[in-house]
């Protein structure tokens, strides 16, 4: 295999994404979601969640743009899966960049992104309530 | 081991067989310093020579009117050196050495813009101008400018023309006198020779100041020891080009696979769209987008298949912006973010366009699948 631009796990996370939303999202059913960014900006991510008890019971994320983009909803998806919306709230950019194996600089944003978008899914849903 | 699909010539393009022969022959023979009387320096200037009318030939220019540099970017430099304090206009697709060299050294840069397809429109070009750059082809779409008419226009208020036929070497043909430019730029690794060689034609009489002083070399017009090999490599290659008729190989092999890669594109892939011109297009460029799939993640699924494209312009790597080219050319972000450009070489095949045809469709629908944006069909 020739050198990739990323580190192995976003790599793996991109070729193999966990737990993204296939197709129509209405067939979908949810408790919240949340959007953030915008195509013209070359990223958009959003996340839907299952809420249960204050527990995310289930976790689906749809994203547009680049590679780093998708591996962050994906490992994002991963790690607050089971968590309350309290814990889920504390993975922040740094934990999803961690849990990566680290992003490029230029790249950072999109694990803000990540953590953007399941903040205003779970501020959808208290709001809700 | 997965098969290699190179597609990806405009970025760069490998080393003629006859290059590495002639480069690899001219580091046995240990040439001297070029500058230096003795019989080694001798030697190396004969060789500098030879490549010099090879060059001179295949854009049918005078010897002395080529200048060697260390390739295109810094011959464009050069341009905007030459024009320092002045008033210069630039298309608006230019590459980044042409439109930010003129930004950082003209008196007032004015841009023209440019149509859907890439191309100025005569009306456009401004009178009051020291010099009108335009590239003769665009790196990201292929799009060719009507450069001898862009002449005509600038001719008739006496303004100077610069083109830089990075792209267009080779590849379609390029005749200085009867495009009629002052100044035109080339670059030896995108017609197979090596990387760091290339060269600014400067017509006998128009103004010259040189970018690199302190050296007598280049007739005082490109200070610095002679690169030699460089110059060799990029000799070997402009002969290769004219004794083979390179443009007729692009023009009967390479843009009848190209033009199958387009319309099966087209055809098989729900929501692609063409950027580059179907006409008046270079024959080994094609720029696509596709809706919802964005353009960087479908580089790297097609590389982790084996299949090497790039998005936009090499250059835009590393870059999170749109490209400037799609953007003057659609206004549409979206459809920028979304592109991917491929380009053939000389040594492109139809297994090659079969292979991106097995893997792309697979690729964009799982982009697609996975985008926010929605596809028509689900609204």
């Amino acid at each position: 295999m020739q050198p990739w631009v990323y580190s192995e796990t976003v790599k793996e996370h991109f070729l193999n994404p966990r737990n993204f939303l296939m197709g129509d999202e209405t067939k979908y059913p949810h408790d919240t979601e949340g959007v953030v960014g915008n195509p013209i900006c070359g990223d958009q991510m959003k996340m839907f969640l299952c809420v249960q008890d204050g527990k995310i019971t289930d976790v689906k994320w749809k994203t547009y743009g680049c590679a780093s983009a998708i591996a962050s909803t994906s490992a994002l998806s991963e790690l607050v899966k089971g968590k309350t919306l309290d814990e889920a709230l504390k993975v922040g950019p740094r934990e999803i960049t961690d849990c990566l194996g680290g992003l490029p600089k230029h790249k950072i944003h999109c694990s803000v992104l990540g953590h953007e978008a399941l903040a205003a899914a779970i501020e959808n849903y208290r709001k809700s309530e | 081991m997965i098969q290699q699909t190179y597609l990806d010539y405009a970025a760069t393009s490998p080393m003629l067989p006859e290059v590495k022969q002639a480069m690899l022959a001219a580091m046995k023979a240990g040439y001297g310093n070029a500058s230096a009387l003795h019989g080694a320096g001798n030697a190396a200037k004969r060789v500098i020579e030879e490549a010099r009318q090879a060059v001179a030939r295949l854009i049918n220019a005078e010897p002395d009117e080529i200048i060697f540099t260390s390739g295109g970017s810094e011959a464009n430099n050069t341009v905007a050196e030459i024009f320092r304090g002045k008033k210069v206009a630039v298309s608006a697709i230019e590459h980044p050495s042409v439109l930010e060299s003129m930004r950082v050294r003209a008196k007032e840069c004015k841009v023209i813009p440019v149509d859907q397809a890439g191309r100025v429109n005569l009306a456009n070009i401004p009178a009051d101008v020291d010099l009108v750059s335009v590239m003769l082809a665009s790196n990201e779409l292929g799009t060719i400018e009507p450069i001898a008419e862009i002449v005509r226009c600038c001719k008739k208020h006496n303004t100077l023309i610069h083109t830089d036929a990075t792209q267009a070497v080779g590849k379609i043909k390029v005749d200085v006198k009867a495009l009629g430019v002052d100044y035109l730029t080339l670059s030896a690794h995108k017609i197979g020779g090596p990387i760091g060689i290339g060269v600014l034609y400067v017509k006998n009489g128009a103004p010259y100041c040189p970018l690199i002083v302190g050296g007598h070399q280049e007739q005082k017009r490109r200070a610095g020891t002679s690169n030699v090999l460089g110059i060799v490599g990029l000799g070997a290659a402009a002969t290769w080009c004219w004794d083979n008729w390179s443009c007729k190989i692009f023009a009967e092999k390479v843009r009848p696979l190209r033009d199958k890669l387009r319309e099966r594109i087209l055809r098989e892939i729900p929501y692609s769209s063409c950027n580059s011109p179907e006409e008046g297009c270079l024959p080994n460029i094609l720029n696509v987008s596709f809706r919802a799939a964005e353009g960087e993640s479908i580089q790297l699924y097609l590389d982790a298949e084996g299949i090497m494209v790039s998005t936009g312009s090499a250059c835009a790597a590393g870059d999170i912006k749109p490209s400037h080219v799609l953007m003057a050319t659609t206004g549409d972000a979206e459809i920028a973010h979304s592109s991917i450009r491929i380009s053939l070489g000389l040594d492109t095949t139809q297994k090659d366009i079969d292979k991106v045809m097995e893997v792309l469709p697979g690729v964009i629908k799982k982009l697609q699948d996975m985008s926010t944006i929605k596809l028509n069909n689900e609204l």
